[in-house]
């Protein structure tokens, strides 16, 4: 998958990638505020985007959110505070809670894999990985 | 002078009104005696005079029989008396109504009083009213208790208003205070974590990988702790089998093999959150064990087990694994680690092997 990582820490972001293309995907770009996260969507149009809510320009990770969703970009939240997060998710699939671990992030990442596929082969979504009502109620289905 | 003659008319209507009744009349003695203050007016002459007043009302207004007898009743009316009061008085008694009202009332010497004032028509045979009875009594006592008691609950009511806002606005910034510092010692904590995973990366050496990924592993195991301490309702408090649920199903999925059975009985038990560390780390010492004896290598079962057991507070780590060979310093160092927690927390550890099964139990007190 080509993903798009919204991260205003480079240090948490490098990592992020990282782990990312360990798992076999594309860093397609970093983004570090919501102007840039908004452009490298439109011009790179990534599968996928890992999206923190805090931004450098504020809390402005929902807008970045919302944005992907308008354009039917499967995304999650990576955030320290999951009560942030509007009651709709703002589209997004999930979440990931900041501080997450290696191993947590790898299972987010391998259910993300098949649900982004369209083939969940494990039902139950890992304890690192908050799913999005909508999305709850689609696997339970 | 005519002052002088409505007095006179009035004193023969008071005359009268006695006259009309023997002395020895049990209703005009008790009328003249009874300590509840009255008078009656006279509406049939000029202005209502008063015709009569017993002892009380002097006592109670200042002015003599002789002062009274004449005058209309509103030489008890002052600047403060309330015109509404008034007003409503003079209605009744040009409709001829009865009428009970609070008045405040003047005495001789200018000093005030409430007045529970009563005052009804008196009519003849034929109907027609001829004399007004009035009844008075002073209610100041319990008029100023109750404007004491109001005032008092006015300024009881307003300190409490004050101080709510001033413990909300001190809650609402202590509030934001904890989540600030929460977030950033979340977002130090993955900082450490990256720091390490970055060095760990760029190691040529396996020994550095190996030592950074296992500081990697406790630091992380401390992550998940700050991770589940701090939720609205119940700050500071842990929930060890949520941790514990958490922390083996990552561990477990991460390991990709389909050959590992876990299983759990994980019951809710909170702690105060200077426990849950130590308690965090000796979940992850135990779980990490059977990772590192087996479980990595050839899979195998695991079972959890975190619940309460006859007042003490057990965690239970059963594995069955093909045992491999286990690097001496990282054993070594795991088994510190262990022993630093127990002691701790106080809590005793027991390890029984048979076979390929070994069987941890963590056993410590906690307080209802």
């Amino acid at each position: 998958m080509k993903i798009l990582i919204v991260e205003d820490e480079v240090l948490l972001a490098m990592e992020l990638e990282s782990e990312i293309e360990a798992a076999g995907h594309d860093i397609v770009g970093l983004a570090a505020d919501s102007r840039e996260a908004k452009d490298l969507i439109d011009s790179v149009r990534p599968d996928f985007a890992f999206v923190d809510i805090q931004l450098i320009d504020g809390p402005t990770g929902i807008e970045v959110g919302r944005h992907l969703s308008a354009k039917s970009i499967p995304y999650v939240f990576v955030s320290g505070n999951l009560k942030r997060i509007p009651e709709d998710f703002a589209g997004a699939v999930g979440a990931i809670e900041k501080p997450y671990t290696m191993n947590g992030l790898q299972n987010a990442l391998s259910f993300i894999e098949s649900f982004v596929a369209g083939k969940p082969d494990e039902k139950t979504p890992p304890p690192s990985l908050v799913m999005s009502p909508e999305v709850l109620a689609k696997i339970a289905a | 002078m005519d002052q002088e003659n409505d007095f006179r008319d009035a004193q023969d209507a008071g005359d009268r009104l006695i006259a009309a009744h023997a002395s020895e009349d049990p209703f005009a003695a008790a009328f003249k005696a009874t300590r509840m203050p009255m008078i009656i007016t006279d509406p049939r002459q000029y202005d209502n005079p008063i015709i009569f007043s017993n002892d009380a009302f002097t006592k109670l207004t200042g002015y003599s029989r002789d002062e009274l007898i004449g005058r209309n009743c509103r030489l008890l009316q002052g600047a403060a008396t309330d015109p509404e009061a008034i007003a409503k008085l003079r209605t009744a008694i040009s409709e001829e109504r009865d009428l009970s009202i609070d008045i405040l009332n003047y005495r001789r010497d200018g000093s005030t009083f409430w007045n529970a004032l009563f005052v009804s028509p008196v009519r003849d045979e034929t109907g027609e009213v001829i004399y007004f009875f009035a009844s008075q009594l002073d209610f100041t006592n319990i008029k100023s208790k109750e404007a004491e008691l109001a005032a008092a609950r006015h300024m009881a009511e307003q300190e409490v208003a004050r101080r709510t806002v001033d413990l909300t606005a001190a809650l609402t910034t202590k509030t934001a205070l904890v989540h600030e510092v929460d977030h950033r010692v979340k977002n130090n904590l993955l900082t450490i974590a990256s720091i390490v995973k970055l060095q760990a990366r760029m190691t040529e050496s396996d020994v550095v990988e190996r030592t950074l990924m296992s500081v990697l592993n406790r630091v992380e195991a401390l992550s998940t702790v700050q991770r589940k301490l701090l939720n609205d309702e119940d700050v500071g408090h842990f929930d060890v089998a949520d941790f514990a649920n958490d922390l083996a199903t990552d561990v477990i999925g991460a390991l990709k093999r389909t050959d590992i059975v876990l299983t759990t009985d994980l019951r809710e038990v909170v702690v105060p959150a200077t426990k849950a560390s130590p308690l965090a780390l000796i979940i992850n010492e135990l779980v990490g064990d059977a990772v590192r004896r087996g479980l990595r290598d050839g899979g195998g079962e695991i079972h959890l087990e975190v619940r309460r057991l006859n007042g003490h507070f057990l965690i239970r780590v059963v594995d069955t694994v093909t045992p491999v060979d286990v690097d001496r310093e990282e054993a070594a160092f795991s088994q510190k680690m262990l022993e630093a927690c127990l002691q701790q927390l106080r809590a005793k550890l027991e390890r029984r092997v048979e076979g390929r099964l070994t069987e941890v139990s963590v056993t410590l007190l906690v307080k209802d």
